[in-house]
């Protein structure tokens, strides 16, 4: 029962994630530049205790077939216990290429099973190409100031993990089919035990649903400059978010952060002041509606996602930008 | 218990970046080279860790040219008791597997029970090597926490960072690996005093045939993962550039984001 390609699904709160749609989309892509049958040729990989229903909106989603492991060891995300179950199904299958979304638990599993089957692994990928029978994989380096291009030979399968939000999830008439087995691990056997899901400590920002964001980087400089960020969200009405750097320094707690490690932010209008624009960065906010980005540095990477852009020295722009927002607004604040 | 810091030498992240001569990586000549970020954190855990008697031994191994010396030196002066340097010019470009290899064989007989990483490398950021090397070891791995305690003496509990403001609470059986996310604690600098301690502290210099490895199986020349182009990302859709004073600038975003928003 050979496939070609094998993503890796993922889910949470008892629905599948977005990032196995967008593996199943990029999945027939490639099939499509390679020749094979995206009817027979991709299967999806699922894990779980009583997921039975998850495992449906995969074969809806462009999965031929859907394999769903189930046993109590696996009930939970671990790298131990999942890594055994991919590895065994992944020999089982022998698909020539396997992707994993570059997500918190993909970028865990992903090395141990890499190490496991003896093969190299391209993560962080933002495209894969599949000519002339060899497979190109498209990564990010120094935290996306450059494209780094991989090829990988001599190797069975290809593995590689994913960014979100690269490819587009397909809609397709292909009728899968569920196949469920007994997860191939017991939990007596595993070194690695869940023990809870935390949720962050939170004090009421919800950064989501925000329309308007000003978000400050490393570039701010100091906890106490923050004040011109915050100045020009109070008056466009919007919210304080941040990279990275500024809530590891512990200037903005972390539910400001925004970014893949922090949340993904989808407002009207964002406004980046001081962030050079690391991948982390970008994925948490390229889908805003409209840009602006303040930087010192004109190659900032900042300045590929964003509409607009101003070179210069932010403590200059941004205060003039809240002055003329506050005339606009005519003193309706 | 034993301790084993993975560290790398990367340059600094503020550096004005050339690509090089064959455009396959960039050209480091006149960089200056820093200890890598994530490194730092993973450092300060295990020395906290020393601190408060949990620990006996914090090391720390880096694989990498004679200048990477420079980023074990900063952990002995931070206050790591002894450093280990993988050095073989044969290693050069060879991919993050083989390094795995590398550095499980370098450490498999040393003794350790815990060892950190930081989560990637701030130069390739392939993510991965903490959690390879665990693989090869077949030692249980966690990655990128943002706490880490020790239960007894065979537990090692994490808490992994997740999407959306959530964490993963594990617990691993040791020997683990872990590996480190940014801001898990406060990285110390190092003290005068501990850079004159660092002078006397050891670096125990490692070749690939003292390891008993072939430059044929785990060198640059054996990768099966190659760079077959490195590149400025494309522009995208590129954005429009604004020029003037502060106030002009002000005054055409106001407009842009009024026609294109409609928030103000």
């Amino acid at each position: 029962m050979a496939c070609r390609i094998m993503i890796l699904a993922e889910h949470e709160d008892g629905a599948v994630k977005e990032i196995s749609f967008e593996l199943l989309g990029l999945a027939h892509r490639l099939a499509g530049q390679a020749g094979w049958k995206a009817d027979t040729d991709i299967k999806a990989l699922l894990l779980g205790q009583g997921a039975d229903e998850l495992a449906k909106t995969l074969v809806e989603r462009g999965a031929a077939e859907v394999i769903y492991a189930e046993g109590a060891a696996v009930a939970h995300y671990t790298g131990d216990g999942y890594r055994r179950v991919v590895e065994a199904v992944i020999r089982e299958e022998s698909p020539e290429l396997v992707l994993i979304g570059h997500t918190p638990n993909g970028w865990d599993v992903a090395p141990l099973v890499a190490a496991g089957l003896d093969v190299p692994l391209a993560t962080g990928c933002s495209n894969i190409r599949l000519e002339g029978g060899k497979a190109r994989f498209v990564r990010k380096a120094f935290n996306g100031k450059f494209v780094h291009e991989v090829e990988i030979e001599r190797a069975s399968p290809l593995m590689a993990t994913v960014d979100k939000g690269v490819a587009d999830p397909v809609s397709t008439h292909i009728k899968g089919t569920v196949r469920k087995i007994d997860a191939p691990v017991a939990e007596g056997g595993l070194r690695a035990r869940f023990v809870e899901i935390k949720k962050g400590v939170s004090g009421g920002v919800d950064l989501t649903q925000a329309q308007i964001i000003v978000a400050g980087g490393r570039g701010v400089g100091a906890p106490e400059k923050l004040d011109v960020i915050r100045e020009l969200a109070q008056a466009l009405g919007g919210q304080v978010g941040a990279s990275r750097a500024v809530t590891d320094a512990g200037w903005l707690p972390h539910e400001h952060q925004i970014g893949s490690s922090g949340v993904t932010v989808h407002p009207k209008l964002y406004l980046a002041a001081g962030i050079s624009g690391a991948i982390q960065h970008v994925a948490g906010m390229k889908g805003s509606g409209y840009i602006v980005a303040f930087n010192k540095d004109a190659d900032a990477p900042i300045f590929g996602v964003a509409d607009v852009g101003v070179v210069g020295d932010l403590f200059e722009y941004l205060p003039a930008l809240t002055r003329a927002v506050k005339e606009a607004k005519g003193g309706r604040l | 218990m034993k301790s084993l810091v993975l560290v790398k030498h990367v340059p600094d992240s503020n550096s004005p970046f050339r690509i090089n001569g064959s455009a396959n990586w960039i050209d480091d000549a006149n960089l200056s080279f820093v200890l890598n970020d994530y490194d730092r954190y993973a450092l300060e855990e295990l020395l906290a860790l020393k601190d408060a008697g949990k620990v006996s031994e914090v090391v720390a191994l880096t694989v990498g040219p004679a200048a990477a010396t420079s980023a074990l030196r900063t952990c002995l002066a931070t206050g790591a008791d002894r450093a280990i340097h993988v050095k073989d010019e044969a290693l050069a470009g060879c991919d993050p597997l083989s390094l795995a290899k590398v550095i499980k064989t370098a450490i498999q007989n040393e003794g350790f029970s815990l060892v950190l990483a930081g989560l990637q490398a701030d130069d390739d950021n392939h993510t991965q090597v903490g959690a390879l090397v665990a693989r090869l070891l077949d030692w249980p791995c966690a990655t990128a926490t943002l706490r880490l305690s020790l239960q007894g003496d065979d537990t090692v509990r994490v808490e992994r960072e997740l999407e959306n403001n959530r964490l993963q609470v594990v617990d691993l059986k040791l020997p683990a690996v872990v590996t480190v996310q940014t801001g898990i604690n406060t990285p110390r600098y190092a003290s005068l005093k501990g850079i004159m301690a660092a002078k006397k502290k050891e670096i125990r210099t490692v070749a690939l045939g003292d390891l008993g490895l072939d430059a044929g199986t785990v060198g640059g020349s054996a990768a099966r993962m190659k760079t077959v182009r490195f590149a400025p990302p494309p522009k995208g859709k590129g954005a429009e550039m604004l020029e003037g004073s502060p106030d002009e600038v002000a005054k055409e975003l106001l407009k842009r984001i009024r026609e294109r928003t409609g928030v103000i």
